[in-house]
């Protein structure tokens, strides 16, 4: 099969797959189950994020939760300020773009080398942790929206449907909008790869001396896979801000760290891998925090150590090479 | 007009002056040499003449055209093949692939994967297209990156010891494929090997400590006592 074929034939599956389950998980959950799966498609979206800028540009993103955070934030400030959020989201996307835009352009064009790089992305978020849990009292209003500090702003507004703010979407239809986005984020992110650009993207991953010795600006490519890595995070924020509400937790450690465990245990180099990773790794965690005598977090890091023993890979590769074997056919 | 030249390049790294006042130039078509002992300053000309280092004082000219401070990417845009001394490649990519990717950015797909086909039947590594860079022995590998460079027929191409790790025969092979080359680009080929130098050049520019001992025909360079005397580690005369 050609790699055309394979590309179309996996966006079809993507495709086929988020309809079934926004046609079909809204008839089946549950009102809370429904939200928390809500929550779980946001969070699969930051990790197909990091998926995309980690895994196929090379550049380890400790921080990907700034953007995310960014979203959140940005979208609870202007819905609330517009009364609407047709203008809010738009503006909610802009503004963590942006913000990787220029921390992207401060570390490429800056020849920052890549455990830095982790390290500077990490620094950044943990300061907008540390500045947005300061942000409580009345000094830190914008608009009509308090930021609220450790509280974080719990009144964010669900999205409504466009330019009517009197008519706000129920939590299934939220969940069929971050399905949406979802699927349609991988698959910009599926041909966004298939392109010249895709393609030279992966090439500096390998080797970007090489890609650099052929003629290719390696800085300008890293920074546009960087900004749309901070658009689809700051997308899953905004999607988070509609099912939980949005707080300082948002640019947390705890999130920072979890995004990496979701991509490794997924698969480094696969788009769909580390959303599986995410989905499968988040509902372990809840499963887990609702036992008796039971650390999530330990579990979680329990997780992540049989992971890399087990599955160095991630899940989704070897699932690939287990299946070529079985096959017949070279992985 | 010259296709490349320097104008009194010097690169200096705190106190050590690597690059010193070195003025060259390279004729289109030409096969020059830069040879020179472990330490000669080759390694830090090429990294300024690729843009991987900027010299600390003195001019690098493109068909007269300054391009000092141009970055490494902005230096090949220019039509310079460069091929590093320990091959420089996307292991994870096919030899298709990477050897496509020496042109992507000047054609569209499919002309890419033509002319890939072409630098890859050129330098007899079709067979190998399909697999993976990674998995390739290290003479492959030195053809594979001479393909990628190759492919997007630049005008001068700039080799940094090319057979580096390489087997007697496939030296032999190499210098071969070099005289080849130099039938459609000017080349410049950065050397130690002089059995190597001797089996390919015409003219040759001997480095020493930094700076250009000697710059005249292969014949003249090998019979002259002060390049013996240097790759022997007596001090040049």
């Amino acid at each position: 099969m050609s790699d055309t074929a394979k590309t179309l034939v996996q966006i079809v599956l993507a495709l086929a797959v988020a309809v079934a389950a926004a046609i079909g998980l809204p008839q089946v959950l549950e009102l809370f189950a429904l939200i928390n799966a809500t929550v779980f498609v946001s969070m699969a979206l930051l990790a197909l994020s990091l998926a995309l800028v980690w895994g196929f540009g090379g550049i380890l993103c400790f921080g990907q939760t700034a953007f995310f955070g960014l979203g959140g934030y940005a979208y609870a400030i202007a819905a609330i300020n517009f009364g609407d959020t047709t203008g809010a989201v738009p503006l909610a996307l802009a503004v963590p773009t942006a913000f990787a835009a220029a921390l992207g352009y401060l570390m490429f064009y800056g020849r920052i080398s890549d455990v830095y790089m982790g390290v500077i992305t990490l620094t950044m978020t943990l300061i907008l942790f540390k500045f947005a849990n300061s942000t409580a009292g009345d000094q830190w209003i914008i608009g009509t929206a308090p930021l609220g500090g450790f509280n974080g702003i719990p009144s964010t507004p669900p999205f409504n449907m466009p330019f009517a703010p009197d008519q706000p979407l129920d939590p299934g239809q939220v969940f069929v909008v971050a399905i949406a986005a979802l699927v349609s984020c991988y698959v910009i992110a599926k041909l966004l790869l298939r392109t010249r650009f895709g393609r030279v993207a992966v090439a500096i991953r390998e080797n970007e001396l090489r890609a650099e010795l052929l003629g290719y600006d390696v800085r300008l490519h890293k920074l546009l896979l960087f900004s749309v890595g901070g658009l689809f995070a700051g997308l899953a924020g905004v999607l988070f801000a509609n099912c939980v509400f949005v707080s300082p937790t948002m640019f947390s450690l705890f999130y920072a760290g979890q995004v990496i465990i979701w991509v490794l245990v997924g698969g480094l180099g696969t788009l769909v891998g580390p959303v599986i990773g995410c989905i499968l790794v988040q509902w372990l965690t809840t499963i887990a925090g609702s036992l008796p005598h039971v650390d999530a977090n330990l579990f979680l890091g329990l997780v992540l150590m049989v992971a890399v023993v087990l599955i160095p890979r991630g899940l989704l590769p070897t699932a690939r090479s287990m299946l070529a074997r079985l096959t017949g056919r070279a992985p | 007009m010259a296709l490349l030249a320097t104008e009194r390049l010097t690169m200096r790294f705190g106190g050590v002056v690597a690059v010193d006042d070195v003025s060259l130039a390279i004729a289109p078509g030409e096969l020059r040499c830069l040879i020179g002992p472990n330490g000669a300053g080759k390694s830090t000309f090429f990294k300024c003449l690729t843009g991987q280092l900027t010299p600390t004082s003195g001019r690098i000219f493109w068909r007269g055209r300054d391009i000092t401070g141009f970055d490494a990417f902005a230096v090949a845009r220019l039509g310079i093949g460069i091929k590093t001394q320990v091959p420089s490649l996307f292991d994870g990519l096919t030899v298709a692939e990477s050897v496509a990717l020496g042109v992507r950015r000047l054609r569209g797909e499919r002309e890419s994967r033509r002319l890939a086909d072409q630098a890859m039947e050129r330098l007899s590594i079709a067979p190998l297209a399909r697999i993976r860079v990674g998995l390739l022995a290290h003479g492959q590998r030195q053809l594979v990156e001479l393909a990628m460079v190759v492919a997007p027929e630049p005008d001068l191409i700039i080799l940094d010891e090319p057979t580096a790790g390489m087997s007697g025969e496939e030296t032999t092979r190499t210098a071969g494929l070099i005289r080849e080359l130099n039938e459609r680009h000017a080349i410049v080929v950065v050397e130690h090997d002089m059995q190597f130098i001797r089996s390919i050049a015409t003219r040759v520019t001997v480095f020493h400590q930094g700076r250009v001992l000697l710059d005249d025909s292969a014949d003249r360079v090998f019979a002259d006592p002060r390049v013996r005397d240097v790759y022997l580690g007596r001090a040049a005369a």
